[in-house]
């Protein structure tokens, strides 16, 4: 896998805010990586940056493994924050500009007019249409001449339920076609389901990368009672199946270490001759544990 | 290069405002220069159709209709700060347009405008010297021709300041003031109160109003008159001294040279939002 984008120590600050603070990590080839975090907690910036319409403070990226220039924009289909066009031109006099800058034959316009369901407004002009429309005309735009990278910040603002779909639908396509993806968002829900990788940030550091089952693990927890609830947590303990456990009002809550089940603790249970005649597992959702990640 | 004149094209051609500044400038354009003929009659002595003979006509309106390119100069703020307002910049450099392509893109549109303005000029003044000149030999009527290179100057001078207080600026009321502010107020203004000095001259906005200057009437009319001597004499005190036309031009590519420089460099550093 090459690396497609390589981010070293970025810094960016406004005034006395730090939005950035020296950001490092790295996306691979095929990949559809997310960054996750609050409002304000730094996505935007760094997407801009990266963009090139915003210069860093201090620290670097690297771009198919070279110093950013303009000519590799042109593989990136990107939308950023909203999306901005000529208010007095036509949905097609717009693209047709974007063709121009990247180099691609207008007979693309129509396909991401269709694909994202803009063709019959294609004669429009941009101030006329609608904030969900005109979320879809960025996402048009992105695609345009069928970028390598798409860098989408929270595509699905503005849209109503079945537009966020549709748009989640089309991304989708895109990354199970091989194309790399990063996506910024505070939806927790659209990054589980796009999202292969993550990162996630808040206030401008760096919480947590790696493949989202890394870092969300499906942490088991589980909530039983026995015959002998002192004995077995005396000999839990000393075992190395579990990270904590605990007692209260007879009934024994415990969490599991990696890659153990609540299948194991019963088998513990009966080679140590106690009987466990109460057993619920709960697993972790991944909302809490994001919470829990950007908490203080 | 091709690329950044079709965007420009697409972006001016269905720009309603543009089609009208770029109207009202060929109206006033023609208006300006009919109007001479029409109160010839009611001046005694001189026949103001004399301005219109080769070779005097280049001179003659190079000089009246310099004051419209500031006009040109206010196409090229509200295109480019509408950039700025749409937050159309940061879109174009999204997709792949360097920032220094940003800036080219302007200059494409400032040569065009300039082109435009220098063919109108050139036509209406070999149409008007063919009518009323008497002596009409092509050594003549070439004589002056340079000033079509000069008057090209000018306008596209004026545009370029226009484009760099729209990029320092970005709120096209505050930038269309600023030029005009100190093109009619503070630099005259400065040159009543420097009149002692030569400082004067070399003030951006004179020096490239200067490049087309007020031409020697008395010359062009003497002929006509019946004591062209006296007046003459007056006369050399009360028509200012420019620099010499060299330096003129000198000043004013200097002044270009050092503005489109700080127009890229200023693009480079902008935050585009």
């Amino acid at each position: 896998m090459k690396n497609i984008l390589e981010i070293n120590h970025l810094s960016k600050s406004y005034k006395s805010i730090k939005a950035i603070k020296k950001l490092t990590f790295s996306i691979q080839e095929g990949q559809a990586y997310g960054l996750l975090g609050p409002n304000g907690s730094g996505k935007t910036t760094t997407l801009s940056i990266i963009s090139g319409i915003l210069k860093q403070d201090s620290g670097s990226f690297l771009w198919f493994g070279e110093e950013a220039n303009a000519s590799q924009r042109l593989r990136i289909g990107s939308l950023i924050e909203t999306p901005h066009f000529y208010p007095y031109l036509n949905l097609e006099r717009n693209l047709k500009i974007l063709c121009e800058i990247k180099k691609q034959s207008y007979k693309d316009i129509d396909r991401v007019l269709k694909e994202t369901k803009l063709y019959d407004r294609r004669k429009s002009k941009f101030r006329t249409l609608s904030l969900g429309m005109k979320q879809r005309l960025g996402i048009a735009a992105a695609l345009l001449g069928d970028p390598e990278i798409l860098v989408l910040d929270e595509p699905t603002n503005g849209l109503d339920p079945e537009g966020i779909a549709e748009v989640r639908e089309t991304v989708l396509k895109q990354v199970r076609r091989g194309k790399t993806l990063i996506i910024a968002s505070h939806i927790l829900s659209e990054v589980e389901k796009i999202c292969s990788h993550l990162a996630i940030l808040k206030q401008g550091d760096l919480l947590a990368t790696g493949s989202i089952k890394e870092i969300l693990s499906e942490e088991e927890m589980i909530e039983f009672s026995s015959s002998d609830n002192e004995m077995l947590k005396q000999k839990l303990e000393s075992s190395n199946l579990i990270k904590e456990i605990e007692q209260t009002n007879g009934l024994l809550t415990a969490h599991l270490e990696k890659d153990v089940d609540s299948g194991d603790i019963n088998n513990f249970a009966f080679e140590n001759k106690i009987t466990i005649n109460h057993l619920i597992s709960r697993k972790k959702s991944l909302e809490s544990q994001f919470l829990e990640l950007v908490k203080d | 290069m091709k690329k950044l004149i079709r965007i420009e094209q697409i972006k001016i051609l269905n720009y309603t405002p543009f089609r009208i500044l770029l109207l009202l400038y060929v109206v006033f354009f023609t208006l300006g220069i009919v109007i001479y003929p029409l109160i010839d009659k009611e001046i005694p002595i001189i026949s103001l159709s004399d301005l219109f003979r080769f070779p005097d006509v280049w001179t003659f309106l190079t000089w009246i209709t310099e004051p419209y390119n500031i006009l040109l100069a206010l196409i090229v703020i509200m295109m480019t700060t509408n950039e700025f307002s749409n937050h159309t910049f940061k879109t174009q450099v999204i997709f792949g347009l360097s920032r220094k392509e940003l800036i080219t893109q302007k200059l494409i549109l400032i040569f065009l405008l300039a082109s435009f303005a220098t063919i109108l000029i050139g036509v209406t003044s070999i149409s008007l010297g063919l009518i009323y000149s008497y002596k009409l030999t092509f050594k003549i009527a070439m004589e002056n021709i340079e000033l079509m290179a000069i008057y090209f100057l000018s306008s596209a001078t004026y545009m370029i300041f226009g484009l760099f207080f729209a990029l320092i600026i970005k709120n096209t009321a505050l930038s269309i003031l600023t030029f005009i502010g100190l093109r009619s107020f503070v630099e005259p203004i400065l040159f009543l109160l420097l009149r002692k000095t030569e400082i004067r001259w070399y003030m951006p906005m004179r020096a490239t109003t200067q490049l087309t200057p007020l031409p020697n009437l008395i010359e062009i009319f003497k002929d006509k008159m019946n004591n062209p001597e006296a007046i003459e004499d007056t006369a050399i005190d009360i028509l200012p001294k420019g620099l010499p036309l060299w330096l003129n031009i000198l000043v004013v590519m200097g002044y270009v040279t050092v503005t489109v420089y700080f127009s890229y460099r200023i693009m480079g550093r902008k935050r585009l939002t």
